[in-house]
């Protein structure tokens, strides 16, 4: 399986990229702390049986401002997509991810999830996430998961009350947020 | 070295605008297991969520001075660096953070604040398994993330393994015994009984006198209605077996 990391800022970000007949990709964007940016990443799967295994992971914590948008589209039969996308948004940062997974007609025994989860560290940081799902063929295997919460009281309770302290806490909760994404980047 | 390691005077607390506990009055003194039972709703878990310094819990008067301290003023952590222990009726599952990582930061923090070098990693991983080794749990224990996927038992044995490595000198034990088997509370028991000290002290709070029967208490209080009404020796879990709680008041 080809492997391929990108550190957004430090790395050209793609915008087009195609598998044919029995490719894999794993690929895994990073957008570090104080990176602002906007784009799109179109991937297509245009050959049967190949593989896409692509997560992102980014951190805001003053005012940045980061916008992706992600289409993944199985044109043929018999692909692979895998997704999941993790931001931690502080500060007044604002954080939106758009995800579309388009299945085309014929295109059958497609497996495609996608996973977008935000944490949200105060009430001013904003996290937007529209996954959507746009099948035009039968017998295929599709989900999407999102979800948006701060961080969890009884949690940081816990590790306080074992001498933790605060701040300490939260950055532990944000690293193992974070962490099986930041895995991939090893 | 003073006696009385905890005096709480007409403590009232509770939650949400609601209050529970409505003037308790406590005194423990070092080396004492002393008991807390009382029925359902009396305030027993209100009580260590205010020792422990819960932030959702609010008290509205009195005071606690812990070992010559004002306790209401201490942060949680603040509470564990003095070493006040609470071991929870419910454990928190900590995804993505391994035991060994969590124990780490806490004995590294409590160091930290004492002034203290860090444990080097071979000093930390003998104690850890000297720790592990009292609540009998095995290696692979200590890579699992904080109560995520354990049983009931296993969460209380993992409540009192941390206890072993913080050393209290106050442990509020709340509910322990609940959700456990009679295998899991004798090990729960033994590692609780293994710990006593003359210089430390605990709180076991419950309901039922089945966890006093291996955990002796010195000193029983019974809570009912947010205060204590009636306190007296280990015979007192005898009457409260016999009578109930209803039989018992102030």
């Amino acid at each position: 399986m080809d492997k391929q990391l990108i550190i957004a800022g430090k790395d050209p970000m793609p915008s087009l990229l195609r598998l044919g007949a029995g490719e894999s990709l794993m690929l895994t964007i990073i957008i570090p702390e104080g990176v602002s940016l906007t784009h799109a990443l179109e991937i297509d799967l245009d050959g049967p049986g190949a593989r896409l295994d692509l997560a992102g992971a980014w951190k805001c914590s003053s005012d940045e401002q980061v916008r992706l948008q992600v289409v993944v589209r199985h044109n043929v039969p018999g692909c692979t997509s895998e997704q999941l996308f993790k931001c931690v948004v502080g500060g007044k940062a604002r954080s939106g991810f758009d995800g579309l997974v388009y299945v085309a007609p014929g295109a059958a025994k497609t497996v495609a999830h996608q996973q977008s989860h935000a944490l949200l560290l105060n009430a001013e940081a904003v996290a937007e996430s529209r996954p959507q799902l746009e099948i035009y063929a039968d017998d295929v295997e599709c989900s999407h998961g999102a979800t948006t919460g701060y961080l969890n009281p009884e949690e940081l309770f816990y590790m306080r009350s074992r001498g933790i302290p605060e701040e300490e806490a939260r950055a532990m909760q944000i690293e193992a947020f974070l962490a099986p994404i930041l895995a991939r980047a090893l | 070295m003073n006696d009385i390691l905890l005096e709480i005077k007409d403590l009232h607390a509770g939650i949400e605008g609601r209050e529970i506990l409505r003037g308790v009055n406590l005194t423990i003194r070092r080396g004492e297991v002393c008991a807390v039972m009382g029925p359902n709703g009396a305030g027993k878990s209100t009580l260590s969520a205010v020792l422990a310094g819960r932030p959702d819990y609010k008290v509205t008067a009195g005071s606690v001075i812990y070992d010559g301290r004002n306790l209401l003023e201490m942060a949680p952590e603040e509470r564990s660096w003095a070493g006040i222990f609470l071991s929870f009726q419910y454990p928190v599952e900590i995804p993505g953070v391994s035991i060994t990582n969590f124990m780490k930061a806490a004995l590294n923090a409590r160091r930290k604040a004492a002034g203290q070098p860090e444990l080097s990693p071979a000093e930390f991983l003998k104690l850890l398994k000297e720790k592990m080794a009292l609540v009998q749990m095995k290696g692979e224990f200590a890579k699992r993330e904080v109560n995520v996927g354990f049983s009931g038992g296993e969460k209380k044995r993992n409540e009192i393994f941390q206890m072993a490595m913080l050393e209290p000198v106050l442990s509020i034990l709340d509910e322990t015994d609940s959700g456990l088997d009679v295998d899991a509370l004798r090990i729960v028991a033994d590692g609780v009984n293994r710990l006593r000290t003359p210089q430390t002290a605990s709180i076991v709070i419950t309901h039922y006198q089945r966890l006093l029967e291996y955990i002796v208490p010195d000193v029983v209080h019974v809570l009912k209605a947010g205060r204590i009404v009636r306190s007296g020796g280990r015979e007192l879990v005898d009457v409260i077996e016999t009578q109930g709680y209803d039989g018992i008041d102030g």
